[in-house]
């Protein structure tokens, strides 16, 4: 088995559909939209709240499907003198978060209508996992995308409480709870293996930032009204983000909304 | 309720443990860094094999299984200086080159099309000589002196066994042709060959007691005779 494995190679079933993320961010039918094209906060009183949050899901779906591949490459493509062992047992420990991920993400899909492969999957959160620094992965992967994950996971939740779902409300607080722990894991090995090398940190940080404005979607996540996806400032405090950190992701966000300034991540 | 102040043994009467075991300080070392190194390899094969295989049900257990090998990874790594051995790193190693063999050759498929022979080399091969050698081990320590081990035999068993049979109900389910059968025939005799000449996971010995191995014999002191002392 090779060590690094690349997106296009990812190992799906017949009824997965890939999508190059440039064409899923302009389907008109999507959430991704600029301001003043898409539909605005996720709540139950949008006339297509239902819709809105089956494709919300199954992207939650895909993504965990990726999260579990990306933290389980880490386990393998690096050397014990690239990765110490504690940070792979970490990253198996996430392995199996992601697995649990993804089965309660495919049981909420059934239980709202959804199914596998009705809507296509693009691969670039798991792109973010291929970075060959350790370091830079980790952070872009357990900072920017498990961050990201907190804002939707959160946003998820909220929408469940507001639909009066109990089952999605309960699952999605316990993906949250997961969440927060990656995040943690993140922030503290990349303390740890960039504390005698400040300009690593720099450049891991500013990986992260890139990660995070891609993540942004021009304002799918923010915290502007229209933005479907709030930014969750208090659980991302909760996973050791600072302020002027989050300060940054939301003010990121904004900028990045302007119709034109969004630029596809990968082809 | 007993008088409090009556002398009583530190072994309850239904306690049977022993202190003969047939293992030493050393070779309980040198076999629990056998077990580490082959912990760590099969969960960093896991990981790197969910991105590969299509199968959902395959990809999720991949997942959890992969976390349950870190975890034994993890116990071996802390009692190793339980064991007076200060640098771990010295004894978390293969036994011999054949088992590294055995190794590369378990982590070579990577096709999406080969999950049969992952799944294999996992369940059909591997985990059933490290339960065959987690089980020698746990009959063959002391049951007092090695109590740590045998503990954490105890937790790593029951996942292995679990896991074990998880796995080959995911085979039975993926192999329904005559021709799979025979892929997975033939995947474990070519791999059954290489860890034959290994030994087994801990190297020669791995079942029975190998030339490294001594400490005192089953005519020993027991339990009973020391609390009787007492």
């Amino acid at each position: 088995m090779r060590k690094s494995f690349p997106a296009e190679d990812l190992a799906r079933d017949g009824r997965f559909r890939r999508a190059r993320t440039e064409d899923r961010f302009e389907d008109p039918r999507n959430e991704f939209l600029p301001p003043g094209r898409r539909a605005g906060k996720l709540t139950p009183d949008r006339s297509d709240a239902a819709h809105a949050a089956r494709q919300l899901m199954h992207g939650i779906f895909v993504g965990e499907i990726q999260a579990l591949e990306g933290a389980g490459r880490t386990v393998w493509d690096f050397d014990d003198d690239e990765a110490p062992f504690a940070l792979k047992l970490d990253m198996a420990r996430q392995c199996w978060d992601e697995a649990r991920h993804t089965e309660m993400s495919v049981k909420l899909g059934e239980w709202m209508g959804t199914e596998v492969g009705e809507f296509a999957e693009t691969a670039f959160l798991y792109q973010a996992a291929c970075n060959p620094d350790p370091v830079l992965r980790l952070t872009g992967v357990n900072r920017a995308l498990e961050g990201l994950a907190i804002d939707v996971f959160n946003t998820m939740r909220e929408f469940g409480e507001a639909c009066s779902d109990p089952v999605l409300s309960f699952c999605e607080d316990w993906m949250l709870a997961d969440e927060v722990t990656h995040v943690k894991m993140g922030s503290d090995w990349l303390r740890r293996l960039t504390e005698n090398d400040p300009e690593r940190r720099e450049r891991a940080l500013e990986f992260q930032r890139v990660v995070d404005k891609l993540f942004s979607f021009r304002g799918f996540r923010g915290e502007a009204d229209d933005s479907p996806i709030q930014l969750a400032r208090t659980f991302r405090r909760m996973a050791g983000f600072g302020d002027t950190e989050i300060d940054t992701i939301a003010a990121d966000a904004e900028a990045g909304s302007d119709p034109e300034g969004w630029r596809a991540p990968v082809g | 309720m007993a008088d409090p102040s009556a002398p009583r043994s530190p072994f309850a009467p239904w306690d049977r443990r022993e202190l003969p075991g047939l293992f030493t300080v050393e070779e309980s070392a040198r076999r629990v860094g056998h077990y580490a190194w082959i912990e760590m390899r099969l969960f960093e094969a896991l990981g790197g094999w969910v991105a590969t295989v299509p199968e959902l049900d395959v990809k999720t257990t991949l997942g959890r299984h992969c976390y349950h090998h870190a975890w034994h990874a993890e116990l071996w790594h802390k009692r190793l200086p339980e064991l007076r051995e200060m640098r771990p790193d010295r004894l978390i190693r293969a036994p011999n080159a054949h088992l590294e063999a055995f190794v590369a050759a378990l982590t070579e498929p990577e096709a999406p099309d080969l999950t049969i022979e992952k799944l294999v080399g996992v369940f059909r091969v591997l985990l059933p000589r490290k339960i065959a050698a987690y089980s020698y081990h746990l009959a063959a320590t002391s049951r007092i002196t090695d109590a740590p081990t045998i503990r954490s035999l105890g937790f790593i068993l029951d996942d292995e066994q679990t896991d074990w049979q998880e796995g080959e109900m995911l085979l039975q389910a993926l192999i329904e042709t005559d021709e799979e059968v025979a892929r997975a025939a033939r995947r474990q005799s070519e791999l059954e060959v290489l860890i034959t000449r290994a030994g087994g996971i801990a190297g020669p010995g791995s079942l029975g007691p190998s030339s490294t191995s001594s400490g005192p014999t089953s005519s020993g002191p027991t339990s009973q005779t020391v609390g009787a002392a007492s």
